[in-house]
């Protein structure tokens, strides 16, 4: 008999996975423990696996990714919530705008009490989303259309519903005991900030079960997974392994730059960190070629490059990582008419091994990021955008982009454009491209988490459940209510967003220019006026030249470009194939209307201007 | 060869009254004397760089003058730049960039061609072989741009001695100045006696936006909005830059005191300057009737100068300075043109400033982007407190960025400060007289504010 704790529970009164919910008729972790304490855990074995998309091992450098929340997209089975076969049946309409891969957060096993990122089985599916076998199916529907898929994976922390958090706290000396951060008191690692500065006062938290503290850099009810332990950093290769060989095309690895810990320091992007990337990246490079890691390191750019990894090999840790300060900047720029809080934070990114990219984007899941701008410029985002407390969440701002942009169709295209054509691959989140509006009064971030409008019918199409079951009431306000704003009104009108959308992905596909192509800031006299070149070399060594020049003010501006380089070439503009007068020795002046933008190809004069995209 | 020297010297009373840079454009030119011609490319086309003596009564200046002639192309430069009354094709050259890209290589190579000489700076390394474009918005000078990469004044009126925009730019990059753009080489030669220099050639910065460009951009943003709100409160919001501006003009002063020292003023040279105050106010008062209502207040804001506590700390200074002589770059904000103001003699020009001038300089710049946009409109005095409000802010963040850097605040020395600014917009009235009677309103409304504010 064990001695009795507390809460008057004895470590086998309780099953590690009481804390699972919804979890009894599917394959789980802990459903069974094995006679030295270690849980039986599902094997990939135990299910389908999904064909294959066509290899292409730098696909994500071109890639145009599609964020989409499983819970908002569709729901299949009318349960009123979103699920994997109905993001599974609307694949044909993310194949026709262009998407080639999908970004899934998290739907993992989990109470949802950080949407998701509160994992409490790896290996097991939400159930109101579906089962793993569901998600094999979106993988080969998806694999068939050429589309891929990523999704989060959590590897900093877990839930504290997690078995292994379970087993931790009960039994200190058992398998997982060793599987968390615990420490007697909580001075240790006093230099690292708290960064839910709402909810958190410390980054410990006491566990009366084990009588303990227990580490954790974001919720106290996600304890911080130990890496120091071996265990640990081969079971989170075992997660990884086991949606790489059900299919999967690559993971958001989430968190990253707090997995070690180290006193003195503020305990991010300490060197261990990157060591244990380096060997998560080796397995995935000998076992699963062609499976991409994404970072999310919300860190300044020249922190944030070190998550490639060596550029002598190409980068040997994550494929790609989100440019985070690149996107407040940019609505910035817009509102102050100057090119330069771009231009400086493109100047301050230093370049990146030759098998990476960037991640770009406007608008995801999360707030209007700010953490990675400076104070001054923080209060100014909110003055600006932010101009309903209720607006403010955590340290950002939670709206959609086309609230943001107070719905102006002039500004949304402007947007667009240059996400389409800034150096990464652009990330879209799913409904922006219809511009959907946001419902500031739903609580914490579903503001921005609301169903996708697919047409006008009950429940804006995405779901046939009674309006009350709805995991979130629809857009219903006269300027963004689905009646006014869905996929179905869209697609039917030639002058649409959504048509607008889906003809700049075509155009910016023919041209890997915009995606791989060497990024020259112009500069220029006129501040208002961004302009930069993308610059490739095709594989028959001709240079493939795409010139991109917005207005970022409301007024129409001159701009004088000196384009004394391309001397002889004709700009013709990218989506009516018109030719402009040929560029001379002189500056090269054009003319934009506010909020305008231009992309051109730059041929030599002789040519017709004829598509040269021949990757 | 003497005979096109002549030819071109007899056409140039017609001609350089009609080029935007000639300085004496205010009175007819009695004679102009060649003073030293020299070869620099021979055979066709031809270039030679020309320096002559304009004669206007009793004033004597000198101009320098690149000369082209082709017999057999049509040269691609302005009609304005040929000069007419020559035989053949006969023209002022700096437009033509198959010419002047001798100078660039010139200056590489570190050639003389007789009393030329081309000269690179120490350890600058050029590319060669570019060509250069004037840029159009030089007023008293001539710039060519060498492929993005460098920038070459040619000063027009000549000065004896080595040039002063060249001394202090040289003076700034020996302390490691980051706010100017690197000095890469220079053109001399004599004048007379005396050493002279004809051009400077610099870093471009492709990337930069001058400050003039910067600042209206903002203004056109606040004055466009309907709601009302504060400059702060909306999108275009100029006072960070302002501010880093003020932080970059601060450190420039620091900068040019520990390249070359600084010196004391004391109550004899402080009277000098009030004397020169009053001078200049009771010229402008007499050709500009609408003045004379400020007199008395104008000449007690000069005459308490008298009284500030001396010595002053006196510097070498940027002696022009206002929003269109800064540079944003993407690292920050430049200076530019150290010359001083282009109507000042040389002894003005050379003579100690306090910093405080620059410092009053650009606080007027701030008042004329405010009003720029009301120039010419009828009064509308809504519009019209929008613009102080905009002015007030960015006027308010320059200093305070200038007192960050430089350790004291620059309105602490407000009667100085005063005077300085109330000086400058009395010269500003002259020009503004003589040149754009639209634009007077602008100094007369800054110059009414300011006494309001001091009484």
């Amino acid at each position: 008999m064990s001695e009795r704790n507390e809460h008057g529970q004895s470590h086998e009164d309780v099953a590690p996975d009481h804390a699972l919910v919804g979890l009894e008729d599917t394959p789980h972790t802990g459903e069974a423990v094995e006679p030295d304490g270690t849980f039986v855990e599902p094997h990939s074995e135990d299910f389908a696996h999904a064909e294959q998309a066509p290899e292409n091992p730098e696909w994500f450098k071109r890639a145009v990714f599609y964020e989409v929340l499983v819970r908002a997209f569709a729901d299949s089975d009318g349960d009123g919530t979103g699920d994997l076969r109905g993001l599974a049946d609307k694949l044909d309409y993310l194949e026709w705008l262009g998407v080639d891969c999908l970004w899934l957060p998290p739907f993992y096993a989990s109470p949802l009490r950080d949407g998701g990122y509160d994992i409490s089985d790896f290996r097991a599916v939400l159930p109101e989303f579906g089962t793993v076998d569901d998600f094999v199916h979106l993988l080969e529907e998806a694999h068939s259309r050429g589309i891929r898929v990523i999704t989060d994976l959590v590897l900093n922390h877990t839930s504290d519903a997690h078995p292994w958090f379970q087993a931790s706290r009960q039994d200190p000396d058992g398998p997982y005991g060793d599987f968390y951060v615990w420490s007697d008191d909580d001075s240790a690692y006093s230099d690292a900030r708290i960064i839910f500065v709402d909810t958190e006062s410390s980054n410990w938290t006491y566990d009366p079960v084990r009588g303990q503290f227990y580490w954790h850099r974001f919720f106290s009810h996600q304890p911080d997974l130990n890496f120091e332990n071996p265990a640990v950093r081969e079971a989170m290769l075992d997660v990884l392994r086991f949606w790489l060989e059900i299919g999967i095309d690559g993971f958001r690895l989430d968190a990253v730059p707090y997995l070690f810990e180290e006193e003195g320091t503020n305990c991010e992007n300490l060197p261990r960190t990157h060591e244990y990337l380096k060997e998560v990246r080796a397995t995935v490079d000998r076992e699963f070629p062609g499976r991409v890691l994404l970072a999310e390191a919300n860190q300044w750019p020249a922190d944030v490059v070190e998550y490639f990894g060596d550029p002598e090999v190409g980068g040997d840790e994550c494929h790609m990582a989100f440019h985070f300060p690149l996107m407040p900047r940019i609505f910035m720029a817009v509102r102050r008419e100057s090119r330069f809080p771009i231009s400086e934070i493109l100047a301050q990114t230093p370049a990146i091994p030759d098998g990476t990219q960037w991640g770009i984007f406007l608008r995801n899941h999360d707030e209007l990021t700010l953490e990675m701008v400076t104070d001054d410029e923080r209060d100014y985002m909110y003055r600006e955008y932010a101009k309903d407390p209720r607006m403010k969440a955590n340290i950002g701002i939670r709206r959609r982009l086309a609230p943001l942009l107070e719905n102006d169709r002039n500004q949304l295209e402007l947007f667009t454009a240059m996400l389409l054509s800034l150096p990464g691959s652009p990330v879209l989140y799913y409904g922006d491209e219809i511009g959907m509006g946001d419902n500031i009064w739903l609580g914490d971030r579903d503001a921005v988490r609301t169903p996708m409008q697919w047409s006008p019918d009950r429940n804006a199409g995405f779901s046939r459940s009674d309006p009350g079951r709805v995991y979130l009431p629809p857009i219903m306000d006269p300027t963004y209510g689905y009646e006014a704003i869905n996929v179905e009104a869209q697609q039917g009108s030639d002058a649409s967003l959504l048509n607008w959308t889906r003809r700049m992905i075509a155009v910016r596909r023919e041209h890997p220019a915009f995606a791989e192509g060497e990024f020259v800031d112009l500069g220029g006299s006129n501040p208002s006026v961004l302009a930069y070149e993308r610059i490739w070399r095709r594989p028959d060594g001709e240079l493939d030249v795409v010139l991109c020049i917005n207005n970022l003010s409301r007024f129409p501006q001159p701009v004088e470009l000196n384009l004394g380089e391309h001397q002889g070439r004709v700009p013709v503009e990218l989506t009516g194939r018109v030719r402009f007068p040929r560029i001379g020795e002189l500056p090269y002046l054009l003319t934009l209307p506010g909020h305008g933008f231009y992309w051109f190809q730059l041929v030599e004069s002789d040519d017709d201007g004829e598509r040269r995209s021949m990757a | 060869m003497s005979e096109l020297i002549d030819q071109v010297a007899a056409a140039l009373p017609e001609w350089l009254p009609t080029q935007r840079w000639f300085g004496g454009k205010d009175r007819e030119i009695t004679a102009v004397r060649p003073l030293a011609s020299t070869t620099i490319l021979e055979g066709d086309p031809l270039l030679v760089h020309l320096v002559v003596e304009v004669e206007q009564d009793d004033r004597s200046e000198s101009y320098q003058l690149l000369i082209g002639r082709r017999d057999e192309q049509v040269p691609d430069v302005p009609a304005s730049a040929s000069i007419p009354g020559t035989d053949g094709l006969v023209y002022e050259a700096s437009g033509d960039a198959d010419l002047t890209c001798q100078l660039l290589d010139l200056i590489a190579g570190g050639e003389s061609i007789g009393d030329l000489r081309f000269e690179s700076e120490p350890g600058a390394e050029l590319d060669t072989g570019l060509r250069g474009h004037p840029i159009s918005s030089e007023q008293s000078n001539t710039s060519l741009v060498y492929g993005s990469q460098y920038i070459l004044k040619l000063f027009r009126k000549l000065t004896p001695g080595t040039n002063k925009d060249l001394l202090l730019h040289r003076a700034l990059r020996e302390v490691g100045s980051e706010h100017m753009a690197d000095p890469l080489g220079s053109i001399s030669g004599r004048l007379g006696d005396d050493v002279v220099t004809f051009g400077m050639l610099q870093r471009f910065m492709p990337d930069a936006a001058d400050g003039w460009v910067m600042a209206t951009t903002s203004v056109r943003d606040f004055m466009a909005d309907t709601s009302g709100l504060p400059p702060e409160e909306l999108g275009g919001d100029f006072a960070g830059e302002a501010y880093r501006l003020g932080r970059a003009v601060a450190d420039v002063h620091a900068d040019l005191a520990r390249a070359l020292g600084t010196e004391e003023a004391d109550a004899t040279q402080l009277e000098q300057t009030v004397e020169a105050m009053l001078q200049r106010l009771d010229r402008v008062v007499g050709d500009v009737p609408d003045l004379a209502q400020h007199t008395d207040g104008l000449a007690a804001a000069f005459r308490a100068v008298s009284d500030v506590p001396t010595p002053i700390t006196v510097q070498p200074v940027h002696g022009d300075l206002h929003l269109g002589q800064v540079l944003r770059t993407l690292q920050g904000w430049l200076l530019l043109d150290f010359e001083g103001e282009p109507a000042a003699s040389s002894a003005e020009r050379a003579a100690l400033r306090s910093p405080l001038r620059d410092v009053a300089g650009m606080l007027r710049s701030f008042d004329y982007a405010a009003q720029q946009l009301l120039v010419g409109l009828p009064e509308d005095e809504e519009q019209s407190e929008r613009a102080a409000a905009w002015a007030d802010r960015n006027r308010s963040a320059f200093c305070d960025g200038y007192a960050k850097a430089a350790g004291h605040d620059p309105r602490d020395s407000a009667v100085l400060l005063r005077a300085f600014e109330l000086d400058k917009a009395v010269y500003e009235v002259s020009y503004e007289h003589a040149n754009r009677r639209d634009w007077l309103v602008v100094p007369l409304t800054s110059i009414t504010r300011l006494m309001t504010e001091g009484s």
